[in-house]
């Protein structure tokens, strides 16, 4: 795979009248050849600019403004805080484009033979955004205090025996029974380091810093203008001088998408995360010149999938949960939900875990696209078409892009085997309490992300699940063996993980409470306008740019 | 006159109250989760969960909220926003004059263009002239405000960069005194003149209508027949009675539009009341949009006794029997 951040548009906007100009070239055919030739021109001109970087200016990024309750992205696992946390918040550790582990405020770490004591050599001499020291201690005191609340570290902090630091510069970390995720769990988006002389001794869910943080990011939280911004500037104390080169990142709150591109379109904006849906768009409108749109070639795996309600008639059945994934067209799904913007999912473990994910358990194989045979397997599972018709069922998903997209096109195409499907399109609160509370549904589309790890992302759609806690398996599917078979992989040294990982893949496979149709790649867009952009877009998974690297020219600094 | 005011006051305290009820009950059997709303789309650990039920009381018996809510009403507490963390009364101080600044720029552009084009259409009533009017008004008036709103901002701010995308103002700037105000018009510009083509091409087709109306009095034969110019009639004894109608109907829309351009703020990101309370009903914050509600009540029932109070002073015969 390649994992280079590719750059899909290019060419770079000199000042705004030539912008304008070329704006107006581009509306006519004849102006494409000298609108390409002044394209050039920049970008000549952009090398010559390029190699020394200049402080100054502003980074204006679009975020949905929904739900942003805390910045603390200890207490969420909101995209929009997540993004913010880039940029005030630092981490032990992250991972480069190729999903590489590198370290960030833990300079190495050091597994013992029994893979039970974790132990973290911490950078000396960092300070946090409020001039006071950091050190080993408020590790141990984010891990021991947060980790409850922390909805990624549910697995690992019952198998927590005790953290410490022995002295200021090492973290160690003791586990009752291995967990080979532990050190992905560390990652600094999943746990972000708080400061201990802040939360020490307050309650953790009301403290003021939870919306006016105090990090280890590049920059340091100003102001929040609820509805509008919230503003973050350079962080005087931060470990990495000279960086940052920008003096401030401003988040604008825009809660459309189609507004964000927009707004980036006129260079009002300079960055914002695309939904999938969204591509074609702003891909069209990149050839304005402004921004440029950057694909996250190791991205989180982002998974369309279909739950079957296994509780009731006719999803019970297995030939006919078999019968419903052989009747899905999964191309035409990425093709028409996806914009083509999506690959067909192999199995339940995602192709990014390169080292857990067996291309031979292939759902292309195993449940190739064959609408004769699902229309078979439904004869031989009792329902046999009558009057044109097998059986009727509800189809339920949030309803917005690129669910509804992928609703349409899975109705469609059970639709033809004789399945009668009522959508059920609804607002996310709604469609929550519906699937995943009164578990009141026949099939339901969403998207789960699967992060950095099984562990984060995946195992939650097949554990055992009695309760009613949204966005866990909703489907009544209780296997103990697989239960133990997922906690087993997830203890594995790491070279027995990947034949149990395929195991884990072949059960998911061969009873099917859940089908994944795509995995979605991910884009973001960026202003023409920053400079070092490509050694900024050194992420993978969910993170996002901290925007450490990046730099502006006077001429265009805002 | 004070008398008046204070009956219409009290009158509207038993509104306040059933629109309170029936707000918190609708949201009572509207299903949600504001717990899993903080957390986004990930397993919301049970402490956490456990930990903000109990701080927000959102376990609470129906009936024990609602009783809580009205007993701090009284004392001026509107509650306090779980997903914003502030009390929801900073909320709407914050949003509350953003909204009415739209408004109020809105009007200034419907309400001239409304008497005008009613007039001049309203007097030449079956002409070229009102015929073009009275059908340009009517398409301007069916055209949706969010549908409207989307093609200003494509067309004179997408295509033609003449306006701010979205937004009440640039998030960097260095302007002052007139470039400030400049900067910020030039941002209120669109979705002004958004909301001003809906409402003023409404207002038109009151004022023609009144015009026409009053034309037909008695009182406008009188006034030819004593031999005064046509202009003379139209301002002395025309627009003056033709009015009533029109400061009625820019009354209700001006309350309407307090109570949350919903549609027109989205369009434009405008960070009014509108936006929040889409926010706040996405989120499931219950207290920021039982605010909202309760703010826009309050609105529309002083803006409706101003416009009584307004019909009063323009019509001497009301204030009589006032």
């Amino acid at each position: 795979m390649n994992t280079e951040a590719s750059i899909h548009q290019n060419p770079r906007p000199g000042t705004a009248a030539r912008t304008n100009l070329r704006h107006l070239f581009l509306k006519s055919a004849r102006g494409a050849a000298l609108s390409a030739l002044i394209a050039v021109g920049a970008s000549s001109h952009a090398v010559a600019a390029d190699d020394t970087p200049v402080d100054g200016g502003t980074i204006v990024a679009g975020i949905d403004p929904a739900a942003i309750a805390t910045l603390n992205t200890q207490l969420t696992s909101l995209t929009s805080s997540l993004v913010m946390a880039d940029v005030w918040a630092d981490g032990l550790m992250t991972y480069d484009r190729d999903g590489k582990r590198i370290p960030r405020l833990a300079e190495s770490w050091e597994i013992s033979p029994d893979g039970l004591t974790y132990t973290f050599k911490i950078r000396s001499g960092v300070k946090w955004s409020d001039g006071k020291p950091f050190g080993a201690d408020d590790v141990v005191f984010t891990l021991m205090n947060f980790g409850k609340y922390n909805t990624y570290l549910t697995k690992l902090m019952p198998l927590i025996a005790g953290a410490e630091a022995p002295d200021p510069t090492t973290f160690v970390v003791k586990l009752k029974q291995p967990m080979t995720a532990t050190l992905d769990l560390f990652d600094k988006e999943v746990f972000p380091l708080m400061p201990k002389h802040i939360y020490e001794g307050t309650d953790l869910l009301t403290n003021p810093a939870n919306r006016a943080p105090v990090g280890l990011g590049p920059f340091k939280f100003v102001s929040w203008d609820t509805g509008r911004a919230i503003t973050f500037e350079r962080n005087p104390y931060y470990w990495e001088k000279p960086k940052p080169h920008v003096d401030s990142v401003i988040f604008a709150l825009i809660p459309d998408a189609q507004q964000a591109i927009n707004a980036l379109s006129r260079g009002e904006i300079d960055w914002v995360r695309l939904e999938p849906v969204k591509v074609p768009v702003a891909q069209a409108a990149a050839k304005g010149g402004k921004f440029q749109v950057i694909e996250i070639k190791t991205n989180a795996p982002e998974r369309a999938v279909v739950d079957f309600n296994m509780r009731k008639e006719p999803m019970k059945d297995l030939k006919v949960r078999q019968a419903l994934f052989e009747a899905i067209d999964r191309e035409r799904v990425a093709k028409d939900a996806y914009q083509g913007l999506a690959n067909i999912a192999v199995n339940a473990i995602p192709v990014q875990f390169r080292n857990l994910h067996d291309p031979s358990i292939d759902y292309n194989k195993l449940y190739p696209y064959d609408p004769k045979k699902a229309g078979a397997l439904l004869d031989e599972a009792g329902y046999p078409l009558k009057d044109g018709k097998r059986f009727s069922i509800e189809l339920t998903y949030i309803a917005k892009a690129p669910f509804d997209s992928v609703a349409k096109v899975v109705q469609s195409q059970w639709t033809a085997i004789g399945v009668d499907v009522k959508l059920v399109g609804l607002d996310p609160q709604i469609w929550i309490d519906k699937v995943y509370k009164k578990h009141d549904y026949d099939a339901s589309v969403i998207s789960l992300t699967g992060r950095t790890n099984p562990v984060l992302g995946i195992d939650r759609s097949y554990l055992c699940n009695d309760g009613d806690v949204p966005f866990a398996n909703p489907t009544g599917y209780c296997n103990k063996d697989l239960d133990k078979l997922i906690a087993e992989a997830a203890a594995a040294p790491l070279d027995k993980q990947k034949a149990l990982y395929s195991k884990y893949a072949a059960i998911v496979a061969r009873d099917l409470n859940e089908i994944t149709l795509t995995n979605a790649r991910a884009f973001e867009a960026v202003s023409t306008m920053l400079k070092n952009v490509d050694a900024q877009f050194n992420v993978a998974f969910n993170t996002h740019p901290n925007w450490q690297e990046v730099w502006i020219p006077k001429d265009q600094q805002k | 006159m004070l008398r008046f005011v204070l009956f219409r006051l009290l009158h509207a305290i038993p509104l306040l109250i059933a629109v309170i009820l029936v707000i918190l009950l609708m949201l009572q059997f509207i299903p949600g989760d504001p717990v899993q709303a903080m957390v986004g789309d990930f397993p919301v650990s049970p402490e956490f969960r456990a930990a903000i039920t109990q701080q927000y009381h959102l376990d609470d018996p129906f009936p024990v909220r609602v009783y809580s809510y009205f007993v701090n009403l009284l004392h001026g507490d509107f509650g306090y926003s779980y997903q914003f963390q502030r009390p929801v009364w900073d909320l709407i101080a914050e949003s509350a004059p953003r909204t009415i600044l739209l408004t109020l720029v809105g009007f200034l552009i419907a309400v001239p263009f409304g008497v005008l084009v009613g007039t001049v259409s309203g007097t030449t009533r079956s002409s070229r002239v009102d015929h073009f009017w009275t059908s340009t008004a009517l398409v301007a008036y069916a055209i949706p405000t969010f549908w409207l709103g989307q093609l200003l901002v494509l067309v004179l701010a997408v295509h033609l960069g003449w306006f701010p995308t979205q937004g009440m103002g640039p998030l960097v700037s260095r302007a002052h005194g007139l470039s400030w105000f400049l900067e910020r018009a030039h941002y209120i510009a669109l979705p002004a003149l958004a909301f001003a083509v809906h409402e003023g091409t409404r207002f038109a087709r009151i004022m023609r209508a009144s015009v026409a109306d009053t034309l037909g009095q008695g009182y406008i034969v009188t006034a030819r027949a004593k031999g005064l110019s046509r202009g003379a009639i139209i301002r002395g004894h025309v627009l003056r009675n033709s009015s009533l109608p029109l400061v009625t109907v820019a009354g209700y829309a001006f309350g309407a539009a307090l109570g949350g351009a919903v549609l027109l703020e989205t369009v434009f990101t405008w960070p009014g009341l509108g936006l929040l309370l889409v926010q706040a009903v996405r989120m499931r914050d219950n207290m920021t949009v039982v605010g909202i509600v309760i703010f826009a009540a309050i609105a529309v029932v002083v803006i409706n006794l101003l416009v009584d109070l307004l019909y009063a002073a323009l019509d001497p015969r009301i204030r009589g029997r006032g």
